[in-house]
């Protein structure tokens, strides 16, 4: 799973700890997506993205056959 | 907040074995989980969210994993070896302020130090693998902002 959050956030701004305090999550959390080191809930996904007012798609991109740390 | 309830815990742990209250002991470490529980409610910040419930899930069904086979197959050792034992003698019960142990409840109390043992290594295990998967999940990564 890629996601364009550094794009968005460097667009708008913010640091990971505003954008963390925005959703409800810790810095650490925003850090890790950010790097792929960890997949986000839907639900997660879906805050981050209507946050920056955008498609979950525009900030997240599914890859076929990429195993993502999340699985196993 | 956690170092006064475990000063305290071992102080009611101290005065449990030297006046034999084990019930004071366990009451006393209930109250204490709970305390920590409350006081861990009342932080308003957000010191846990989905990935670290995700570590904390992760590292204690490993955990739970490892331990059963641990504990059920020393468990099964130690029911088998106290199916040889001979009846509890009720009279040990009622002169226990001799602090004489009959040697056959020896492999009694091995048995419990063993289990205490056991718990141990379930704290250990479970520590280990709450590191292992809060790395995998990048918690000590560090970024340039």
């Amino acid at each position: 799973m890629k996601n364009k959050i550094k794009v968005y956030r460097a667009m708008q701004d913010l640091t990971q700890e505003d954008l963390a305090r925005a959703i409800g999550v810790t810095r650490q959390t925003i850090l890790a997506i950010e790097k792929g080191k960890y997949v986000p809930s839907l639900d997660l996904a879906f805050r981050i993205s209507r946050y920056f007012k955008v498609n979950i798609e525009e900030v997240f991109t599914y890859e076929e056959g990429v195993r993502t740390v999340d699985i196993d | 907040m956690i170092g006064v309830v475990a000063l305290v815990l071992l102080a009611i742990f101290g005065y449990s074995v030297e006046n034999f209250t084990p019930v004071l002991f366990m009451i006393a470490f209930v109250i204490g989980v709970i305390l920590l529980y409350l006081a861990y409610r009342r932080v308003d910040d957000f010191i846990e969210d989905e990935r670290s419930t995700r570590i904390t899930e992760k590292a204690a069904m490993r955990t739970l994993q490892v331990f059963w086979v641990c504990f059920c197959a020393f468990s099964i050792m130690a029911v088998m070896n106290l199916l040889y034992m001979p009846r509890f003698s009720r009279e040990f019960w009622l002169n226990r302020e001799n602090d004489i142990v009959p040697p056959e409840l020896m492999s009694l109390k091995i048995i419990g130090y063993i289990q205490l043992a056991l718990l141990c290594l379930m704290i250990f295990l479970y520590v280990g693998f709450r590191i292992y998967y809060a790395r995998k999940y990048g918690d000590w990564e560090t970024d340039e902002e």
